[in-house]
């Protein structure tokens, strides 16, 4: 029977113990370091010789590169990319494919979308799997157990407590690489905080899964290597069911599309989140797009209202099991 | 609901400072049950109460730690649970902590069933092999408890002040408990227990790993219950303590309740009438009943 008084009270001190976890074994520091790393590189990014013009309205968003710079398309005021973007503070340089604002996105574009979104969830997701499986050990939770705190609770607490920790730490990174890219390039470009809801839900969806792992096995090992091998089958998923909408795979027999349909609808869908942020950059304007991305959205089978919600769904449906699975646990 | 509320409103105990002449634990010895308006005469009871664990692959399997047991321990005074090991006193102590589920039988804690769990906002627990999380301190535990027993915030950091001197551990509050002994550890999971001012203490095997100050620390805290009115559970090997201590015992054997009653009354030779130790009155009872033993 649960006391909701006793149910909030569980969660807020849960939430509060994670944080405090975080803090004391320097996972905080750890990712809070990388974030200033991450900064450090988008303040030595700068942009030259890209002159910057309103675009007309009817106006197509198209460049000629910069070799094609001959006196008779300059003098038919066909633009032409000019200018080179630096990294590393001069390190490293390549051309401007168009101009300086478009060439400071496909870096936010890279930062978010594939430093963040991959490499940070994946590392957070292996930095903090190890939360719940030894907080689950018999030795030190059966205390806890022992008070009035519904064993729901415990565990939705502990969860929701490491999903506002990679949430604040999501904030952290793209705050501190969009000032600091706005600060060195004057490129301000509001957009890149959908970066923040992206990564948090991508986060919080594969991270109920290690909650799932984590609970059924008491194991960190389970938890990490089920965790990562659960989002590779996700997006191999997600890749394969955008590539059989857009084209006819040989040897693809009907009852493989139908494991496809169901896998899809069922799974999370990490590249179609990543989708609704390009969507959301404009990414179509300036980057080369994801051709399996690309012809789902061409043939309209791409929809990021439902994949939102069925992400979200999934991960709900896990916590739910993990939860029941916890609560009818022998201690 | 009514109960609950006026157990919210409850004096707070005078957790005194340690050392020489210290005050008891408990500064009011007004018996719980008439000061909270309760008619409870029982701390817990036990119903033709059986417990399966589950083995083996899909849980096909199963070992039987409790076999049919109806106890009950009465509130107020101090009560042993003896056995030899293996004998499900444990097992019995996580039915009544809600920690595992009875396969069938039904139990009681302070007078409501099992899954009224704001009970459990009444009872402490202290077992024998802590693993609290290394990265909090002394006080940061206590208060970590303390919440999750719903012990009020402006009586939080008071409460755990006290705890630590009495303890011992005050002057080690700010440190994380990754550098605390056993022994250390062992009074702060004391400590634990007490943070809420349970009236019904749990303790299973809970000197083990205490020097000989942290054991006359915990005789202190029975005695002071025990004055106070409340109810102590006490799972022991140490059977001087238990001795020393109880006022009523139960024996289990092989998952099963094979003698239960007043302490004096074991310690008395039915043939003989002469008093006799612990130990030689617990030997035969052992002997005649362990057959195979349970988990």
């Amino acid at each position: 029977m649960t006391h909701y008084p006793d149910a909030i009270r569980t969660v807020r001190w849960m939430v509060r113990d994670t944080f405090r976890q975080s803090v004391a074994t320097k996972l905080f520091w750890a990712m809070l370091g990388l974030t200033l790393l991450c900064a450090a590189f988008c303040f030595g990014i700068t942009v030259e010789g890209a002159i910057e013009r309103p675009r007309h309205p009817a106006e197509l968003p198209t460049y000629l590169p910069k070799g094609q710079k001959t006196p008779e398309v300059v003098a038919e005021g066909v633009r032409v990319a000019d200018g080179k973007v630096t990294l590393g503070y001069g390190l490293f340089e390549y051309p401007v494919t168009k101009n300086k604002t478009d060439s400071v996105r496909v870096i936010l574009i890279w930062l978010a979308g594939v430093v963040a979104d991959t490499v940070g969830v994946l590392l957070a997701l292996l930095w903090t799997a190890g939360f719940l499986p030894t907080f689950l050990e018999p030795a030190a939770v059966t205390v806890l157990l022992a008070k009035p705190a519904p064993r729901w609770a415990v565990l939705a607490g502990k969860y929701l407590g490491v999903v506002l920790f990679v949430a604040l730490q999501s904030m952290l990174f793209v705050g501190a690489t969009w000032f600091a890219t706005g600060a060195a390039t004057g490129v301000w470009d509001g957009t890149y905080w959908f970066a923040v809801p992206l990564l948090v839900v991508n986060f919080a969806v594969f991270y109920a899964v290690s909650a799932l792992l984590a609970v059924c096995t008491r194991s960190t090992v389970v938890s990490v290597f089920g965790t990562l091998l659960f989002w590779l089958l996700c997006w191999a998923m997600n890749f394969t069911h955008h590539k059989l909408a857009a084209e006819e795979v040989p040897g693809t027999t009907r009852a493989a599309g139908v494991l496809v349909q169901v896998g899809y609808w069922t799974l999370p869908k990490p590249l179609d989140l990543g989708g609704i942020f390009f969507d959301a950059m404009k990414a179509e304007e300036y980057a080369t797009p994801i051709p399996e991305l690309a012809a789902a959205k061409a043939r309209g089978s791409f929809h990021p209202e439902l994949a939102v919600v069925t992400s979200l769904v999934f991960a709900a449906a896990a916590l739910a099991v993990a939860g029941y699975e916890f609560r009818h646990m022998d201690y | 609901m009514k109960g609950a509320a006026k157990a919210r409103g409850r004096p707070s105990p005078g957790f005194p400072i340690s050392g020489a002449g210290a005050a008891p634990i408990m500064s009011y010895s007004v018996n719980v049950r008439q000061h909270r308006g309760l008619a409870l005469t029982t701390a817990a009871t036990f119903d033709k109460v059986e417990k399966t664990y589950k083995t083996g692959l899909f849980g096909r399997g199963g070992v039987a730690a409790v076999r049919g047991v109806t106890l009950t321990v009465p509130a107020g005074g101090v009560f042993g649970l003896l056995g030899p090991n293996r004998a499900g006193k444990t097992t019995l102590v996580k039915l009544l902590l809600s920690l595992s589920a009875p396969t069938a039988g039904t139990v009681t804690r302070l007078g409501q069933p099992l899954d009224q769990r704001s009970t459990l906002g009444r009872v402490g627990y202290m077992h024998e092999n802590h693993a609290f999380p290394r990265y909090l301190t002394a006080s940061e535990l206590l208060a970590f408890y303390g919440g999750l027993s719903a012990v009020p915030s402006a009586e939080l950091d008071g409460r755990v002040e006290k705890l630590l001197e009495r303890v011992g551990l005050a002057d080690r509050k700010s440190e994380p408990i990754a550098r605390f002994s056993k022994g250390m550890v062992q009074r702060l999971g004391l400590a634990q227990a007490l943070v809420n001012n349970p009236d019904l203490l749990v303790l299973d095997e809970p000197t083990e790993g205490l020097d000989l100050s942290g054991r006359q620390l915990l005789r202190e805290v029975v005695r002071e219950f025990k004055a106070a009115g409340k109810t102590v559970l006490l799972v022991s090997h140490v059977l001087p303590e238990v001795q020393e201590l109880c006022d009523r015992v139960a024996v289990l054997v092989a998952g099963k309740v094979v003698h239960q009653g007043p302490l004096a009354d074991l310690l008395k030779d039915a043939k003989t009438g002469k008093e006799r130790a612990l130990e030689g009155a617990l030997k035969p009872i052992y002997e005649r009943h362990d057959k195979g033993g349970a988990a």
